[in-house]
């Protein structure tokens, strides 16, 4: 045995006797030395101390052609020009797998003429390229990317994603200003609190009002500018909102502050306008924080199309774009592409994996005249086919754009607070304003009422109703993340406590997705090596089940090399070692070789032929995951109905669904028609929540509202879904609903909370009992009492 | 304690906080915190190479900037 070693650029292992060996480095392939030996030349070998051992995908060969990045459609489409005159792109980079990947790059652009920036974001793999256009071409650009082992697509930076990027960025610029405020004011503060008790000189007090007061300022009419917004669009719909309160009591806190200063007599509240403004704000900034960006996802899927096909012309094979191909058009496809058009085989044949349509991972067979779907797989099938309609009408183009307009669509249900909110700040106003008029006709000195009417907004201080739900997610947020729950959105939680019907997918959902060895039936006795080799090379779902079966009774199986091997398309693997003929595969692979055996059972089996004789059977099974009974019976009780969907025939469905208690089936569903599905319940104004892994779900993922995925599902699905289980496993589905309904509880206990706390109050600030001094500590008490209570709940979960 | 001294402590800090916070606003509207990621990894890149190379891109701009004309 050969030892192995690592590649010196990619850091794969392999035996040091296929490595290609150069002086005292070894490469796994000729892509990997080129590399190496360009980032030598350019003096760039400092990468590799960099990125340390992390393993990088060797460079690929082929690619598409660049010159498409120079055609002006390209530049019509995605190149811009800046201020300067320069043009600019937004690329995805793919293969970055470190922080030394974003260097190299970056490095290495810039030292290419004419590229004057070159910025690559690590977390999303995004890439802002700017570049003279006289002295470089685009194609040049990413060639250089390609050289070096990456690969570039351009995306359509959405207005929504920068838009989304630069009110994130406008928030940090505001949240930096508030916090620098109040902690400033806050250490004034405290001398105005120890002069309050012991005794203060007047123009002493007078100065600290006015370093508060320039303070203060900033904070109002800069990060406070937020609620003045908000509080004159909620105007203009006629609705009273949060910031109406927010922005009203802040302004007259800080006018009646102004005029204290003046006059000299009296406590100013600068302290109160800032942290009203401060608090409030973070609670808005986590809400924005935590909202999951639609155009991130969308330029991915759309990424995950090529954008050529290979077509014949002439009896020549030509590249095209896959918008210009025409309904009639000859298209070809090499066995492990994706088809792209739908249409009919006029040659050659093969299995696909239709699992993006129907969910089962089971290839199906087609010979010539059968129909191929767009967004299929060929697996081993070399065809031509005629293009039935151009791509635009095609399944997978349908599929993409209703995807589009699911996500844009997404119910929204309004959250708790919102609506609470609403009434609140108009009763709060409506109490201020009748207190002043109270106490003005009473009478009083215009002066004092405006002080009582004033505490009145200050004592109310929304503050803890603000920061109730954004705490309370957070905890949960928290709490799921550290049981492999992922919620993508705060909001999710809400919405999942109101839940009443669960619609779970079968295939990788309640069941594992993969075919599992439940029984092994051995007539005589036989080299495993043999058969490991045999089903090792297919990767055909039920072989690998078999491979794995043998591979955890026996870990340490080594394989061997066949003389002669061949797969059988929907039928098995044959091959050849010596004088030994090999056969695995089903029935029918028995019957064209003339085997006979008889045996029955329900389940799927794997024949293992040696000579003609059968040696071994093995049934297989699509096992069912643990807990999904305990699931179906903690749901009845919750109150909640669960569906069962499945692209699967009716036989296999009802044979999950008989196991597992779950009454309402529907079986060989279409991705749309699942989609639809979860539609009709909105329309009978249900609120739902889908589970599935896989690509035909997501359009299902997209409708409802919420789709949780399984972590182990297709990227596009994680991406969609609004949760992800990480651990793939029932329980955390189980955990998802337990933290939706208890933090739902904590929202609801931290809103009244501030709601008795207030009704405790006002009565007394409406009253004229209120000194600022209480103002200012209730203030402070009502928030820690909620941020105390959702902490309550992290204690109770860690016991359980 | 004159009234001058506490005005003049009171606005010489803020004026310095002020100046920090100026520093830190410039920072976020540049883009650093954007990608935060790499601005924590920047640390381990950072230095004399990294300076000159910054230095001469800023140079390629300018230079590349006077001679271009767009069409």
């Amino acid at each position: 045995m050969s030892s192995k070693v690592p590649c010196s650029h990619c850091h794969l292992e392999f035996n040091k006797s296929v490595m290609i060996k150069d002086e005292n480095h070894y490469f796994c392939c000729t892509g990997c030395k080129g590399v190496f030996h360009l980032l030598k030349d350019e003096g760039l070998e400092s990468f590799y101390e960099k990125s340390k051992n992390t393993t990088l995908s060797p460079p690929s060969q082929n690619f598409e052609d660049s010159s498409s990045f120079n055609s002006q459609s390209f530049y019509d489409k995605f190149v811009k020009i800046n201020r300067d005159g320069f043009c600019e792109v937004s690329l995805i980079i793919e293969g970055i797998h470190c922080s030394a990947c974003v260097w190299l790059n970056e490095k290495v652009l810039h030292k290419m003429d004419g590229v004057i920036e070159a910025n690559i974001n690590f977390t999303n793999n995004k890439a802002t390229i700017v570049w003279a256009d006289d002295v470089v071409k685009l194609s040049a650009v990413i060639d250089t990317i390609r050289s070096i082992g990456y690969n570039a697509f351009a995306y359509d930076s959405l207005a929504q994603e920068t838009h989304a990027n630069r009110e994130r960025r406008a928030y940090y610029l505001k949240m930096a200003v508030a916090i620098f405020a109040s902690m400033n004011i806050m250490w004034i503060a405290v001398a105005q609190y120890a002069g309050y008790f012991s005794g203060i000189k007047q123009d002493v007090k007078t100065i600290l009002n006015i370093a508060e007061g320039i303070l203060a300022t900033p904070v109002l009419f800069y990060s406070g500018w937020v609620f003045f917004r908000g509080g004159y669009y909620g105007l203009r719909a006629k609705v009273i909102n949060m910031d109406l309160l927010v922005a009203t009591g802040a302004t007259l806190t800080y006018i009646y502050s102004l005029y204290i200063t003046v006059i000299q007599k009296g406590e100013a509240y600068f302290d109160s306008v800032s942290m009203i403004i401060t608090f409030v704000l973070i609670g808005k900034f986590l809400e924005i924080l935590s909202k999951k960006n639609a155009a991130d996802m969308l330029d991915k899927i759309a990424n995950s199309i090529p954008s050529e096909v290979k077509v014949v012309k002439n009896s020549k094979i030509v590249a095209c774009k896959l918008d210009d191909v025409q309904a009639g058009d000859i298209v070809v496809v090499a066995s492990g592409e994706r088809i792209l058009l739908d249409g009919e085989i006029i040659k050659g044949s093969g299995s696909f994996d239709e699992s993006n349509l129907t969910g089962e991972s089971e290839p199906v067979y087609k010979s010539e005249g059968m129909s191929v779907i767009s967004g299929t797989l060929s697996i081993d099938a070399d065809i031509h086919f005629r293009a039935a309609k151009d791509f635009k009408h095609s399944t997978l183009s349908n599929i993409v754009k209703l995807l589009e307009s699911a996500i844009n669509k997404k119910p929204k249900i309004q959250q708790m607070a919102n609506r609470l909110s609403e009434h609140f700040s108009s009763v709060i106003l409506t109490l201020s304003l009748l207190t002043f008029l109270a106490w003005f006709f009473w009478p009083h000195s215009f002066e004092t009422s405006l002080m009582v009417a004033v505490s009145v907004i200050i004592i109310a201080c929304p503050c803890a109703l603000a920061l109730a739900t954004p705490v309370a997610t957070l905890v949960g947020l928290g709490l799921g993340a550290s049981r492999g729950v992922l919620f993508k959105e705060a909001a999710g939680l809400e919405i999942m406590a109101k839940i009443d019907t669960l619609v779970l997918d079968k295939t990788g959902t309640i069941t594992v997705g993969k075919p599992e060895v439940i029984k092994e039936h051995i007539f005589e006795s036989f080299d495993k090596k043999l058969l490991y080799s045999l089903v090792k090379s297919s990767n055909h779902p039920v072989a690998k089940g078999v491979a794995k079966f043998i591979k955890e009774e026996n870990e340490n199986i080594a394989d061997t090399v066949f003389d002669e091997f061949t797969q059988i398309p929907a039928q098995g693997i044959r091959a050849k070692l010596r004088d030994i003929e090999l056969l695995g595969g089903n029935k029918k692979l028995l019957d064209e070789y003339g085997v006979r055996i008889d045996f029955f059972s329900q389940e799927t089996l794997f024949y293992f032929v040696v000579n003609q004789r059968v040696v071994a059977i093995y049934e297989l099974e699509d096992k069912i995951k643990d807990g999904i009974k305990e699931l179906a019976k903690t749901m009845k009780k919750m109150n909640i109905d669960v569906v069962m969907l499945t692209g699967d025939n009716e036989s296999a469905a009802r044979k999950v669904a008989l196991k597992v208690g779950i009454e309402n089936v529907l079986y060989e569903q279409t991705p749309q028609s699942k989609a639809e599905y979860i539609n009709e319940l909105h329309s009978e104004s249900k609120s739902v929540v889908m589970v599935g892994d896989g690509v035909n779900d997501i359009l299902a993922l997209a409708s409802a509202d919420i789709g949780i995925v399984m972590g182990s599902g297709s990227d596009i699905a994680v991406e969609v879904g609004d949760v992800v289980l990480l651990n793939n496993s029932i329980k955390s589905l189980e955990d998802a609903f337990k933290i939706s309904s208890t933090t739902f509880s904590l929202i609801k206990q931290n809103l009244l909370i501030s709601l008795a706390y207030n009704a405790l109050t006002i009565p007394l600030a409406m009253a004229g009992y209120v000194i600022p001094l209480v103002a200012a500590i209730s203030m402070s008490t009502s928030s820690l009492l909620v941020v105390g209570n959702s902490m309550r709940i992290r204690h109770k979960w860690n016991k359980d | 304690m004159d009234n001058w001294v506490i005005a003049m402590m009171l606005g010489v800090s803020i004026f310095l906080g002020a100046v920090a916070l100026f520093a830190f606003l410039w920072a976020i509207k540049n883009g650093q915190f954007d990608d935060e990621e790499k601005f924590l990894n920047a640390a381990k890149f950072d230095g004399e190479d990294e300076l000159n190379d910054a230095l001469k891109q800023e140079q390629k701009k300018a230079s590349l900037k006077k001679n271009y004309k767009p069409e």
